[in-house]
């Protein structure tokens, strides 16, 4: 981590525009900053830590480990103090209680990610920004204006504030990260439609051929590009009119010995010629003579010669401009089509894997048509067999690694099933040439589930695995939401293969799906 | 012996620094709630177009009232016995609209269905996720019939590399007799964006927007020795800085 700077100074400095959002790209960052800045500030009067005492006893009382683990006990500290971190890695019951105490304002200086800002609305008087650069599941990068806004827009509360103050560090280290944003910048929204498997499904199911071309050419990513299109095709023609206006400005002496537009070439020769490489090479003295005389004539030619060479100038420009628009034509041309061709793709590895036959569905592609998680894959393990003959465990274990891509350093314990057959059956969907982007599971989240599954409590996960409450909850909660795709996909049928033991498997995953949505796992509302 | 140490000199800081701090804590704030403030012109244009069954586009900064026009619309509906669903990007926030529309029009008329909970999945104002939305426009579209209005919160997540293809698909296939109500943070193309689902749904669309914040932003940079510059200041300050680090790498590679 890089170093940080101690906030304290910097609360200092705004202590007057209090409370304030600190906005941190980094759940560790977040922690480290609200510890320094408790070790030199207290916000809270006798009376406001008795009250955010009560608040924590009565939430404790529901959950008694709340602040045990993952040294949340530094958080309830720092709660005592009026300060607090907000980040994914807590537990729905810490970030509940986070939100209240800061709507009761008893939190001064809240250390949060992006995900605090994202819609519901906690004002502040300011908002500091540690860094502008985020992690977006992929690279870190600058944020985009409208990510920035969105954040820095909680400062300032109507009806109170004058203005909202925003704070942004500059980093003596990474200076040239500075955040300098302008609402005028402010991104615009592209279309970013996706061709899954679960849609072409659905569009064959239940689309007419017209919908489907509707749905290919019309979506907005196209509409912009054909907008696109139609630009570059008026900018192609008027810089061809610009080319036709300029090629009638010449006379028909154009470039030939008596046209004053060569007279800077032949200058540039003459140039040439005379320094010492040249001199000595046999017929330069003949050339140098012959060029003289040219320019000779040319300069007593009388025309319009400035004319002449504006036109050539902007002749050039515009043709290379107009290479530019043709290129990108063609592009944008192509790219227009690129949904036709993404269905079709999508379609014919449907069909190769047995899930359509034009309009037919088969049981695998009905049975697809209610996933959306890893779709294929997910149904390809159910009609394996896999999760049928697996015991709930395994299933549950299994089923937690679909779409799960780890973290680098992340650590679970290992489990103690075999992920054989799941292996097995990604090398032979890999040998039908299904790319990888359609097969993501990992084995490392399983131990959590099918430990969760029989009945272990919340502290053993977490002693068995690096990963924080907020990540343990979200690997559940999605397994509880895949669990009722494929519940409802089996209660539309389900796999004919297995017809009579249907009810058997629908049992299971329904056992799994009620087991797993309990105690902390539960959604507060 | 250590942890000891460290407490006193906190203790000793604390006092110094919290003796100074009374002054801006006196100022506490009595916020009004958001329900008295007093209506924009642009929340009354987007609330009478809404209620006299127009697309609407509302493009709004943060924190400017743009879910009181939702409300309105909800209130509307329901009183004309006729559904809403409220769509929104992410699952906490669903979470968080189900808890106040159940405090504003009671607990049997709201429902929540997101992909890993359903309460109350018939109720006439359901709170959904996009996608859940987009998966009942393709499945089961007889469902959605007595829906006058879907509302797309944070609809600008159209722009999402992952996740924008389910506004995509869903005001491309929810069914023509929906009405749209779009909440959208400030973007460049709104107008854009409105033609196109205009287009689509053949049917107009209203556009509103709002550029001024209910409060106004000022920006301030923070130095390394806490100075609090100005924006010209602190790009003078920036360009000093890399010049300095691009001496100094200079100075190592020599």
């Amino acid at each position: 981590m890089r170093n940080l700077k101690n906030p304290s100074e910097i609360i200092d400095s705004i202590q007057h525009q209090l409370p304030a959002l600190y906005f941190v790209f980094g759940r560790a960052k977040s922690e480290t900053l609200a510890v320094e800045l408790g070790m030199q500030w207290d916000f809270l009067d006798i009376n406001e830590k008795k009250r955010v005492k009560q608040i924590i006893i009565a939430a404790e009382a529901e959950y008694p480990d709340m602040f045990v683990h993952r040294d949340r006990s530094t958080l309830k500290k720092l709660l005592v103090q009026g300060i607090g971190y907000h980040h994914a890695g807590l537990s729905m019951g810490l970030k509940r209680i986070v939100e209240r105490l800061y709507e009761e304002r008893l939190i001064w200086v809240l250390f949060c990610t992006e995900t605090f800002a994202a819609g519901v609305n906690f004002p502040a008087a300011s908002t500091v920004f540690e860094s502008c650069r985020k992690w977006d599941g992929r690279e870190f990068r600058q944020l985009l204006n409208r990510e920035f806004f969105q954040m820095a827009g909680r400062a300032g509360r109507r009806g109170f504030d004058q203005h909202g103050h925003v704070f942004i560090q500059i980093s003596d280290s990474y200076p040239a990260e500075t955040g300098f944003f302008k609402e005028s910048g402010i991104e615009k929204v592209q279309g970013r439609l996706t061709v899954s498997a679960n849609t072409v499904l659905n569009l064959l199911m239940w689309k007419s051929d017209q919908e489907i071309e509707h749905f290919l050419k019309s979506n907005f990513s196209a509409f912009q590009k054909r907008r696109n299109l139609k630009e570059t095709t008026k900018d192609i023609a008027e810089a061809q009119i610009i080319i036709q206006e300029k090629n009638n400005v010449f006379c028909e002496d154009r470039e030939n010995n008596t046209c004053p537009l060569i007279s800077k070439k032949l200058k540039r020769e003459l140039q040439k010629l005379k320094s010492r490489k040249y001199r000595q090479i046999h017929g330069s003295s003949n050339r140098i003579t012959e060029i003289k005389k040219t320019l000779k004539i040319l300069n007593q030619k009388h025309c319009n010669s400035e004319k002449c060479f504006e036109a050539v100038e902007t002749l050039r420009k515009v043709n290379q401009k107009l290479l530019s628009l043709q290129l990108k034509k063609k592009k944008t041309a192509k790219e227009t089509q690129r949904y036709t061709a993404d269905f079709n793709k999508m379609r014919r590895l449907l069909e190769r894997l047995g899930y359509v036959d034009g309009r037919v569905l088969f049981s695998r592609g009905k049975f697809a048509l209610h996933l959306h998680i890893q779709e294929i894959f997910v149904a390809e393990l159910v009609f394996s067999g896999i999760l049928e003959n697996s015991p709930p465990d395994v299933v549950a274990g299994i089923l937690a690694g679909v779409d799960y891509v780890p973290g680098r350093r992340e650590f679970v314990k290992d489990h103690v099933y075999n992920i054989d057959p799941v292996t097995q059956l990604r090398a032979e969907l890999t040998k039908l040439s299904v790319p990888q982007e359609y097969l993501v599971w990992s084995p490392v989240p399983g131990y959590i589930v099918s430990a969760w599954y029989q009945g272990q409590d919340f502290a053993h996960l977490l002693e068995n695995t690096s990963l924080q409450e907020g990540d343990i909850i979200s690997i559940i909660r999605r397994e509880i939401d895949l669990l009722r795709q494929i519940e409802k996909a089996i209660m539309a049928g389900g796999p004919v293969s297995l017809k009579e033991n249907n009810s058997v498997l629908l049992e299971k995953i329904r056992n799994i799906k009620r087991t797993l949505d309990r105690d902390q796992m539960m959604i507060l509302l | 012996m250590d942890k000891i140490r460290k407490t006193s000199k906190k203790k000793t800081k604390k006092r110094s620094k919290s003796k100074k701090y009374p002054a801006s804590k006196m100022a506490q704030p009595v916020l009004v709630p958001e329900e008295q403030w007093q209506l924009d012109e642009f929340q009354v244009k987007a609330i009478e177009a809404v209620l006299s069954g127009q697309n609407v586009l509302v493009a709004a900064p943060t924190g400017t009232g743009k879910t009181l026009i939702a409300e309105k619309l909800a209130e509307k509906a329901l009183g004309e016995g006729r559904e809403v669903v409220y769509t929104s990007p992410l699952k906490a926030l669903s979470n968080q609209k189900f808890a106040d529309f159940k405090k504003l029009f009671g607990v049997e008329q709201v429902g929540l269905v997101t992909g890993d909970i359903t309460i109350n999945g018939e109720a006439p104002l359901t709170v959904m996720t996009t996608e859940i939305f987009r998966n009942k426009c393709f499945e089961d579209p007889e469902q959605l019939v007595n829906v006058a209005y879907v509302i797309f919160d944070e609809i600008h997540y159209l722009d999402d590399p992952h996740r924008g293809t389910a506004w995509e698909e869903a005001i491309l296939f929810a069914p023509p007799h929906i009405k749209i109500l779009g909440l959208s943070a400030t973007v460049p193309n709104i107008e854009e964006v409105a033609t196109w689902i205009s287009e689509v749904r053949q049917s107009k669309m209203l556009v509103v927007v709002e550029q001024k914040r209910a409060v106004p932003l000022e920006f301030c940079w923070i130095t390394a020795d806490d100075y609090l510059l100005n924006e010209s200041q602190a790009k003078h300050q920036v360009k000093k800085l890399i010049e300095k680090k691009s001496e100094k790498s200079r100075y190592f590679r020599n």
